[in-house]
């Protein structure tokens, strides 16, 4: 076999191969670079032969513990380390590496190859386990996502107590999560507690716990939530609908810092953030003296207003890039992106569920598209009704009754997050009727805010 | 106004979300009036950010850079022109003569899928853009 053949034979290997390999020579230029390496790092072959390799490569490692050069000075490989490196539109990629010297038939050393591997999919699936959500997982270029941008590490530094407010699915948790783990407590557990889902007695015992023979059944002592946070965070999040009576005894833990376990006789030393968040206008709750002014102000040294989702439009695309990798990453799909008259729908439509709902299309999109690129057909089709009974009147075309009738249902549906039984009051027809027409139509519901999902952004 | 730019081996730091050292050089009406190195202190995203807007920095001029970083950068009002690579004085020498932006010998490979917005604030009439889309 002619050199020439085996080198194509090699280079045939190595391309077919997931991870990313690249030599360098002695120099640190770059002489080979496999497809899976213009994949993951997104540079080009031919914009990567001949190149530092550490202008092509990024690596948290580059500066000050190259494991190439390690490699070649000491003679020995590197097997697996774990770094990231930052590829060509700024995602930090998690991969890990190995490295090994590359001799002539001398056996002198010309250079090193390093191969590495796309961790993204292993980390995407550790952080939905642990919804262990950061800074980078918040998405926006918008003026109103700036400004966040432009506070949050302040905020994050400082202990203070924060009010997050914003509609469901704005990414409220998201962001209480952020600002634990940028803080100086982000070793220490972040404990969330949805203040509505449990009654007034339970939340009691579920925040501070209590004592054994407090009441009946309580045999032994219980930590509350307050206690599992120590030392770290505590989110309360729908803190606008807890009772008067819970109130108080919140407000004694933010004056404070102590709090009584149920049946106990000593309060408790309580070193823990706070950080609240709500959906409802507390400051009209607080005029309507459903909520305690002085609780108000307590938790209200910093408020972060997240805007709904219609107000800053012009993250949509970003966002829908960002579920897209996501998605592929827990799919195992090779989705590229949305065409453009998929784009055109979505950046029509208004979101009443916000992030949640935009990521909730885009999973309903990946269900259905088995091609490289989502098409409208694969959003789900209240979206397209909108959108082509909008386009009907916007053109001055004619219009059928059966598409205004859509687009009306559509729309009162959008307005109630998907309750029946309300956009059927609202357009004065029977809840049966509506189904039999929502089937006839064929429009589907949207889907209502899921407050357990984590992953909104 | 003040420019910074990580610095290693000379080079412009390959990412500066670990570099170590910065350049930082005084210029006022095109002309270099003084230049310093500050060894940086933070670890974390967060804090490097705050660190640079605490410097009174107006731009940062740097390789690689993650966007969760040059967000907040750029959120605090210091424009960043990233994705820099080469010697360091070149690469100063090339933004005060206004050339950095316009040529392309300047910039890291890669491939440039997104639009890209002018970025950082309006200061001392000049305009910064993150990146330039390669043709």
């Amino acid at each position: 076999m002619s050199d020439s053949l085996k080198e194509n034979f090699k280079d045939i290997i190595l391309d077919s191969i997931t991870d990313g390999v690249f030599c360098v020579n002695k120099e640190w230029k770059i002489t080979f670079f496999n497809k899976a390496a213009e994949r993951i790092t997104s540079v080009s072959r031919e914009d990567a032969i001949g190149r530092n390799c550490w202008e092509i490569f990024h690596a948290s490692i580059c500066e000050k513990d190259c494991a190439l050069k390690r490699t070649i000075q000491t003679n020995q490989p590197v097997i697996n380390k774990a770094i990231y490196i930052i590829d060509a539109t700024g995602r930090r990629i998690p991969v890990s590496i190995s490295t090994a010297v590359l001799r002539d038939d001398h056996g002198e050393v010309i250079g090193g190859i390093e191969t590495f591997r796309d961790l993204s999919a292993e980390e995407e699936l550790r952080k939905e386990l642990a919804a262990k959500y950061s800074f980078a997982d918040i998405i926006g270029r918008s003026p109103e996502m700036q400004r966040l941008f432009a506070i949050l590490p302040r905020v994050a530094d400082s202990d203070s107590t924060v009010l997050i407010t914003g509609p469901s699915g704005t990414g409220k948790e998201l962001v209480a999560r952020a600002i634990h783990n940028l803080s100086a407590r982000k070793d220490k557990p972040f404990i969330a507690v949805n203040c509505a889902a449990l009654p007034d007695t339970l939340l009691e015992s579920e925040l501070f716990g209590y004592k054994a023979g407090a009441f009946t059944d309580a045999r032994t002592d219980k930590p509350g939530r307050f206690a599992l946070a120590e030392g770290g965070t505590i989110f309360l999040d729908e803190i606008g609908d807890i009772s008067p009576a819970m109130q108080s005894k919140l407000l004694r833990v933010l004056q404070d810092k102590v709090y009584e376990p149920l049946g106990a006789t000593e309060s408790v030393r309580a070193d823990v953030r706070i950080l609240a968040a709500t959906n409802k206008d507390i400051e009209k709750l607080v005029e309507k003296g459903i909520f305690r002014e002085d609780l108000y102000y307590r938790i209200n040294i910093v408020k972060l207003d997240l805007p709904p989702l219609h107000q800053r439009k012009e993250d949509i695309p970003l966002l829908i890039e960002h579920f897209v990798d996501k998605f592929n990453r827990l799919a195992n799909k090779n989705i590229a992106g949305v065409s453009q008259e998929a784009m055109a729908i979505l950046m029509d439509y208004d979101y009443p569920g916000n992030i949640r709902e935009l990521e909730n299309i885009i999973e309903h999109a990946f269900v259905l598209c088995s091609g490289s690129l989502i098409m409208p057909e694969h959003l789900p089709s209240h979206l397209r009704g909108i959108r082509g009974a909008a386009r009907s009147i916007g053109e001055g075309g004619p219009m059928t009754l059966k598409a205004l009738e859509a687009m009306h249902i559509a729309d009162a549906l959008r307005r109630h997050k998907g309750n029946r039984t309300a956009a059927a009051k609202e357009l004065g027809i029977n809840p049966s009727t509506l189904y039999r027409k929502m089937k006839s139509l064929h429009i589907d519901v949207p889907k209502r805010g899921r407050r357990s999902d984590k992953s909104t952004k | 106004m003040k420019i910074a730019i990580p610095v290693w081996n000379e080079r412009v730091s390959p990412v500066f979300d670990v570099a170590e050292k910065i350049l930082i050089a005084d210029v006022e009406s095109g002309i270099e009036k003084a230049r310093s190195e500050y060894q940086l202190k933070s670890t974390n995203t967060a804090a490097r950010a705050t660190e640079i807007a605490n410097l009174g920095i107006d731009v940062l001029i740097c390789g690689a850079i993650s966007r969760p970083l040059e967000a907040m950068i750029t959120a605090s009002g210091v424009g960043v022109i990233a994705r820099v690579c080469g010697n360091v004085d070149e690469i100063l020498r090339a933004y005060i003569a206004g050339r950095l932006l316009t040529s392309q010998r300047y910039l890291m490979p890669g491939c440039w899928r997104r639009g890209y917005q002018w970025r950082g604030r309006r200061r001392f009439g000049m305009l910064h853009k993150r990146n330039i889309r390669r043709t």
